[in-house]
């Protein structure tokens, strides 16, 4: 016992204690990535490595092409299977970020004469990445708390929040794969810069920072954030030399690296997003100069008039500011930056980024979704950055600030809003161990002067001076309700059931939903075995083995990316949404007529149309419930000849049954989804069971499009659009002669006859 | 052995060289074999320019459009037959499919024989108008001929059909001197739809001819059917596949009586003809003609090679056809043209007046130009253009699309990608003027920086003293 005492003692004591306890911290960072790593592989194991989603197939589809055909080609890349026929300049608007990093890494590992498929490198990075987050989060945490088990907590909950796995569980191919960890990575190098005033760490920021920019369009909560905490370190009174050197070289660096894209190009001098930063550092400049002065004037008359002409500046900084913009030098707010201080602002003026759920406002219980009991802790880690409220502390403050009221208003930015939850968390749960845990009773419980003098723990001197100040009786002897054991067990215990309640739920969420990779659908079986609905994959191999391969594909623009990456066929519209017109044009065709869709098809040189259905399976994110949006995107464009009014019934309901409207019924979607239909049932029996109605007995008539492929649940229907008449007919009256019936011989002429000119 | 096999082929040609372009195989529909002596001339005419002819009658069993799923036949004639219907192997739907499949259909009426009900179905199909009684006729109390029809004006004397436009090329002029007459005897007219752009009509009725029935007199003088040249008396459709399809309104023009018969013109309106001789009728030259350009002998266009080439600063570039150019390349499009004329290719060129044109298009043409005819070989013209990319960049169309009437359909179209300008093609930043400016911004950063660094490293630092009050001075 004794030995074991005093070999435990030789463990932790002294120079090789700290050398066991960097082993043991080494080992818990390892445990801590590889439960990162596996918790996220869910989606592998339980279906296959397959690329997951909309987006992530264009992503691996770029990265398959950066592979084949080199950087500079993929730099310069014009696209022209997407978009159709505008093309799109694929190289200069896309974040190359993720695609370089895969790259990379498929080259490194070649090198290293490890021949591993892209796909996998593709399907993994999330992963990878989530650990290297971790870790970052650790390093972050570090430099926030004394406390060496803050960090440890910090990067175990980054490692399993399900806020932070939702986008990055494998396959989940995404600019947030990488970026979530650039962007805790660029902040801990900040605080670094920041705490030591170093031009170094600056300049490292900056880098991460260009690498982040070059990942994310998310960067420019970077380009927010960090001013924002100069700002208000300043207003705090709190500029030194430090704030002005890591600021000034993050800043210089970091816009002439985030210039370096080609996509961001000059937006850091040009739009409104990026001014806050430039007005910052303009800001540093004057206060710079200010207190250089100051220091060598010693007049107070002086530093008023300084004062005064900081002012002035300012003033006239902001009037030229207002006057560029306006002028239109500098560019004004997007609407998706209008949408995140107004809701509503997007359903009423920018329809296509009001259609995207995940830029929906989130829901109240997302948040205990995604990060149950950490949302709770949240407030008390940020309570407790107030109570040693240095510069490093004052970054987590504003960035709670900021980050919580963002992913109230996106669902997506939940995704920033994790990483400082994990901290503030771990911060308060590391101080709530710290006190509970400590073995040892403070050797001094009553005389509050000898208490001073012994020192015990910061925090029960605190409540000490609060009792003081409360004179409450109840807290003037607060230390014997804390160290009894058996407080200290239950709270304990109380944390440790909590923690494993949190390891329960992050890893039920995970496998349950946000393991799903979207393109292939389980479904259960009465017995409860797993069935697979594999309708997609189904339908666009059926598109790829079928059709010509300039074959252009028209579908609502979600599954443009899916057509492109997995069917490899022209797309008329894909997910990224860089045309409103050309997105409303499909809208229009969708919705309007067959006579009216005809030409557009044609002009449009259009083979397919591909509709999502999901009526007979009960699959409720088809296009039918999505067609609204098509209709209000095209209204938007075209306002005359598109009416969100007509496909609502007098009483304004939405229907697709037997009460539905003329327009409704007439629209091409419409009779997309519904042709055939009503064969699949005995007559009059039809149902559809998205809506939940009866559908009429006489289904749709398709003149304009005939049917080509419908996938074996209905979830995919594709139609081929049939060439122009070869006799001159209009396509009604040639569908109906090949029925069979006969035209009707005009036998009464109405009105004078009109006569034949050559 | 390979220059026997050639020969052998070259032999082959020689036998097939007379004939029409897509093919010699006509099937002749008719009542029975034993009125294929009227049309004897007609006949020998046709076997004479190399089409192998079967002869079927609509109600044997044999008749048959397609085989196996394709066809059987590349032209068609349809005599007139005393049938009501004409049977299961010519339903509407088959004939329309028969064109759909490239195959030309030559249709003959006759209003002694009423026109079968799926001929007029299929005729309505097409927006070609008969008149609604069956026993219609044409008839012109001006315009007909006094040999053989002086009581009943129902042999209708036409000339030689003008060009329905100026600029649309003439095949049925004969040998263009004019003074032909043709007899239309007996025929039934057609009326043509307003909204068809592929219908036209060879030749027209005169100004005074009317449609009448002969067996219902007084109410239809009174409304009749069409008056006029809105009377069509030979009419073409020509699909968008370029299948010909032919109505005559009057089998009996193809009739050996008609090709010898020797015909007088009738006093017309303003007394023209008064002196009218005895004329030998131009049937047969006609009939020839019409049939000629029915079955792809005259009239058809082919395109040879297409080719567009980077043609930058004049030096042509040695890859054709590239699938990718640049925004604002300078390119050239080459476009080989043939027409077919009775048994040869020949070199096309425009009626005057008329132009072969290249868009350049994406969504709508950004360029329409001219294409000039450049070079010109045995059988076939070259048209060229060359012109400058426009400054967008896409999925263009390089598309001629040339229809006219009584010409086959060209529309080619070749897809090429524009793309922008890559990183490394646009000019350095110090040939551009307005650049200079900023460089030498950047010239002065770096020669300043150097310098203060050079004079903050060789300057002595100067001992800091402290004042009485406790302040650093330097």
């Amino acid at each position: 016992m004794a030995d074991s005492g005093s070999i435990t003692e030789s463990f932790f004591k002294g120079s090789s204690g700290r050398n066991t306890r960097g082993l043991l911290r080494l080992t818990i960072l390892s445990l801590i990535a590889a439960a990162a790593i596996s918790s996220r592989l869910f989606s592998v194991i339980r279906f296959e490595s397959i690329i997951h989603e909309f987006d992530p197939w264009f992503n691996f589809r770029a990265t398959k092409y950066l592979v084949q055909h080199g950087f500079y080609d993929f730099w310069d890349w014009f696209d022209d299977r997407t978009w159709h026929p505008l093309g799109r300049v694929t190289g200069g608007t896309l974040y190359p970020g993720l695609m370089v990093t895969s790259g990379a890494i498929y080259h490194a590992l070649r090198a290293l004469t490890i021949p591993v498929d892209i796909r996998n490198i593709c399907v993994l990075l999330a992963p990878g990445f989530s650990g290297l987050t971790a870790y970052a989060t650790y390093l972050f945490t570090n430099e926030m708390s004394t406390s060496p088990s803050a960090g440890l907590l910090a990067a175990a909950f980054m490692g399993i929040a399900p806020g932070y796995i939702s986008r990055s569980v494998a396959g989940s191919y995404d600019n947030e794969a990488i970026a979530i960890f650039l962007l805790v990575f660029t902040f801990f190098l900040w605080i670094k810069a920041l705490k030591l005033g170093s031009a170094f760490w600056g300049a490292l920021c900056a880098l991460f920072y260009g690498y982040m920019v070059s990942a994310w369009g998310g960067y420019v909560f970077i380009t927010n954030l960090i001013p924002l905490h100069v700002f208000v370190l300043v207003c705090m009174g709190r500029f030194s030399p430090r704030v002005y050197v890591s600021y000034c070289t993050w800043y210089a660096l970091g816009t002439l690296a985030s210039m370096q894209i080609p996509f961001v190009g000059f937006l850091p001098i040009r739009s409104s997003e990026h001014m806050s930063a430039l007005g910052v550092f303009g800001l540093l400049q004057l206060v710079g100069f200010v207190e250089f002065v100051r220091a060598g004037v010693p007049s107070k008359q002086f530093a008023t008039l300084l004062r005064g002409f900081v002012l002035v500046v300012f003033a006239i900084a902001f009037g030229g500011l207002v006057l560029l913009t306006v002028s239109g030098v500098i560019a004004p707010w997007t609407g998706r930056f209008y949408s995140l201080w107004d809701t509503g602002y997007a359903k009423i003026h920018i329809p296509i980024i009001a259609s995207v759920s995940e830029h929906q406002p989130t829901a109240w219980p997302a948040f205990f979704f995604d990060l149950n009991m950490l949302i709770w802790l949240f407030p008390a880690g940020v309570y407790l950055c107030f109570q040693k409220l240095a510069d490093e502390q004052v970054f987590v403050v504003v960035y709670a600030i900021l980050a919580s009221y963002f992913s109230g208003v996106m669902v997506r930015l939940m995704l920033t809003l994790t990483p400082i939850v994990c901290v503030s968390a771990a911060l308060a749960l590391s101080s709530l161990l710290d006190t509970y845990l400590t073995i040892k009773s403070p050797t001094e419980p009553t005389d509050s002067s000898a208490d001073a003098v012994n020192g015990t723990t910061a925090s029960s001197k605190k409540a000490e001076k609060a009792a003081k100040q409360d004179g409450l009786r109840s807290l003037s002897k607060p230390l014997v309700g804390i160290y009894t054991t058996f407080s200290k067990t239950s709270v304990v215990s109380a944390l440790t059931a909590y923690l494993l309640i949190f390891v329960l739920h992050c890893t039920w969420v995970t496998s349950n939903a946000y393991s799903s990779p979207s393109v292939v659908l389980a479904s259960r079986m009465p017995d409860g075995s797993q069935h697979i609905i594999d309708d997609y994959r189904e339908a666009y191999q059926w598109l790829r083995q079928n059709t010509p391969e300039n074959a252009k594909i028209m579908s609502w623009w979600d599954y443009g990316y899916q057509i492109g990456g997995m069917a490899d066929r022209p797309t008329l519209v894909d997910n990224n949404t860089w045309n409103n017109t050309h997105i409303a044009t499909v809208g229009k065709a969708m919705s309007s007529r067959e006579e009216v869709s005809y030409p557009i098809m044609r002009q449009h040189e259009v083979d397919y149309v591909l509709v999502v259905f999901g009526g007979l399976l009960g699959y409720s994110g088809d296009d039918i419930n999505k067609f609204l949006w098509m209709v209000r995107i095209a209204e938007g464009i075209w306002p005359d000849e598109v009416k969100e009014r007509d496909f609502f019934t007098d009483r304004g309901e939405y229907r697709v049954d037997e009460g539905a409207t003329e327009t409704m019924k007439n629209s091409l979607m419409y009779k997309m989804s519904y042709y055939n239909y009503g064969a699949l049932f005995p007559p009059g029996q039809a149902q559809d069971r998205v809506r939940g109605v009866r559908m009429p007995e006489k289904g749709p008539e398709l003149n304009t499009v005939e049917e080509a492929f419908t996938s074996e649940n209905w979830i995919i229907r594709i139609y081929k659009v049939k060439d122009l008449d070869n006799v001159g007919r209009d396509h009604a009256s040639a569908s109906s002669f090949a029925k069979g019936n006969k035209k009707k011989k005009t036998t009464k002429r109405r009105g004078p006859k009109v006569l034949r000119v050559e | 052995m390979r220059w026997l096999l050639s020969f052998l082929l070259l032999g082959l040609l020689s036998v097939v060289q007379a004939v029409s372009s897509s093919g010699n195989k006509l099937l002749v529909v008719l009542e029975d074999l034993a009125e294929k002596s009227k049309y004897s001339k007609y006949i020998a005419d046709l076997e004479g320019r190399g089409f192998s002819i079967n002869y079927e009658s609509p109600k044997s069993d044999k008749v048959a459009l397609f085989e196996l799923g394709e066809r059987a036949y590349d032209h068609v004639l349809l005599l007139p037959t005393k049938a009501k219907g004409l049977g299961p192997a010519l339903t509407p739907k088959l004939l329309l499919d028969f064109i759909n499949a490239g195959g030309n259909i030559l249709l003959t009426l006759s209003s002694s024989n009423p026109t079968p009900t799926s001929l007029v179905s299929l005729l309505l199909e097409l927006d070609i108008h008969l008149p609604t009684d069956r026993n219609a006729l044409v008839v012109d109390h001006f315009n007909y001929d006094t040999l053989s029809a002086a009581e009943k004006h129902d042999v209708v004397l036409v000339p030689r059909p003008d060009a329905i436009r100026p600029d649309v090329k003439n095949f049925f002029r004969g040998d263009g001197k004019g003074g032909d007459v043709i007899a239309f005897p007996r025929g039934v007219p057609q009326e043509l739809g307003n909204t068809s752009p592929l219908l036209t009509p060879i030749l027209r009725a005169p100004r005074t001819a009317y449609s009448y029935n002969p067996k219902d007199e007084g109410e239809a003088a009174e409304d009749p059917f069409g008056a006029g040249p809105q009377l069509s008396l030979i009419t073409t459709m020509q699909a968008r596949n370029s299948a010909r399809f032919t109505v005559i309104g009057s089998a009996e023009l193809l009739e050996d009586a008609w090709f010898d018969a020797k015909v007088k013109r009738s006093v017309g309106l303003g007394g023209v003809g008064t002196d009218a001789k005895s004329v030998k009728t131009a049937n047969q030259a006609f009939a020839a003609e019409v049939t000629g350009w029915t079955f792809n002998e005259i009239g058809v266009l082919k395109v040879g090679k297409i080719e567009h080439y980077l043609n930058e600063a004049g030096v042509k570039s040695n890859i054709t056809n590239p699938k990718i150019y640049r925004v604002k390349n300078d390119v050239t499009y080459e476009i080989e043209i043939s027409e077919y004329s009775w048994d040869k290719w020949v070199p096309f060129t425009p009626q005057a007046g008329d132009v072969v044109q290249l868009e350049f298009s994406m969504l709508s043409p950004f360029h329409r130009l001219p294409l000039t005819p450049t070079t010109t070989t045995k059988n076939s013209t070259i048209y060229t253009t060359s012109f400058r990319l426009p400054d967008q960049h896409g999925i263009f169309n390089f598309k001629v699309n040339h229809k006219r009437p009584f010409l086959s359909n060209l529309e080619e179209k070749n897809t090429v990608t524009v793309r922008h300008f890559a990183h490394d093609e646009w000019p350095r930043s110090w040939v551009i003027s307005g650049a200079w400016p900023w460089i030498a911004g950047i010239g002065a950063t770096i020669t300043g920086w150097v310098a203060f660094v050079a004079l903050w490293l060789w300057s002595k630092p100067v001992p800091l003293k402290l004042t009485t009050s406790g302040k650093k001075i330097q």
